[in-house]
């Protein structure tokens, strides 16, 4: 399995996904874990090679049929707890699926 | 210390009655300093309304840009804290805190707002800038 790919998607993948790819690289350092996070917008981030897409609530409803990956809904980019929390259930996931 | 955000493109209490009048605000502040054209502000209030208020991305918080576009002439971020705190639609509402972000590009902005986002990102900061009376107030908590 090579590095695993993360996607933070925003609007127009220059702003609130940048904050959110921030707040993801801080919390695989943190955890130890690797993977490559990068941004996308919300128009061709389906087109984009990644194994997990990371996405604000209201923007997660116009690409959730669209995606082959797992999307995965932030409500508040900034919240320690909340992206913490998801982005560790995804790779324990990602784990017993290995397993 | 590094300037973050410049304090002239700071402004506290800011009058908005809803959320195009917090944008156009924070909008205006690059304006006026030839940052961008007025279009971009009609491109942000777009963006709210085809996308959603997803950029209100933490309570009380909401990031304010369009994409980039030659209707940036320079690269630029403003902020603006509400008098009176205004509704976006989202879970994280309401407003009060908004930063007004342009770029030409989609590379050379990264650094500002990558250290614009660490200093909001601290736990309670929004809450803080919020609460501050001046634009000297508020520039002392980002840029220090």
């Amino acid at each position: 399995m090579g590095t695993i790919k993360i996607q933070t998607v925003c609007g127009f993948g220059c702003g609130s996904s940048l904050m959110l790819r921030m707040k993801i690289e801080s919390i695989l350092k943190k955890h130890n874990l690797e993977a490559e996070v990068f941004c996308g917008d919300v128009g061709t981030c389906c087109a984009n090679k990644c194994d997990v897409i990371f996405i604000s609530k209201e923007l997660s409803e116009r690409i959730i049929d669209r995606a082959k990956v797992p999307v995965i809904s932030i409500d508040n980019f900034m919240n320690q707890a909340e992206v913490e929390e998801k982005t560790l259930t995804f790779f324990k996931n990602l784990k017993n699926k290995e397993g | 210390m590094k300037e973050i955000i410049g304090i002239d493109n700071i402004k506290v209490n800011v009058n908005a009655r809803d959320w195009r009048e917090a944008i156009e605000a924070s909008g205006n502040i690059l304006l006026q300093k030839g940052n961008i054209k007025r279009k971009y502000i009609d491109d942000m209030i777009k963006a709210v309304l085809s996308l959603g208020p997803y950029m209100v991305v933490t309570p009380g918080f909401a990031l304010a840009h369009a994409k980039p576009s030659p209707d940036v002439l320079q690269d630029g971020v403003s902020l603006i804290t509400l008098k009176n705190p205004v509704e976006f639609g989202s879970i994280n509402d309401p407003v009060s805190v908004v930063l007004c972000m342009a770029c030409v590009d989609n590379i050379s902005h990264i650094n500002v707002l990558k250290a614009v986002a660490e200093k909001l990102m601290i736990e309670g900061m929004i809450g803080k800038i919020a609460s501050c009376r001046s634009a000297r107030e508020v520039y002392s908590l980002i840029n220090e």
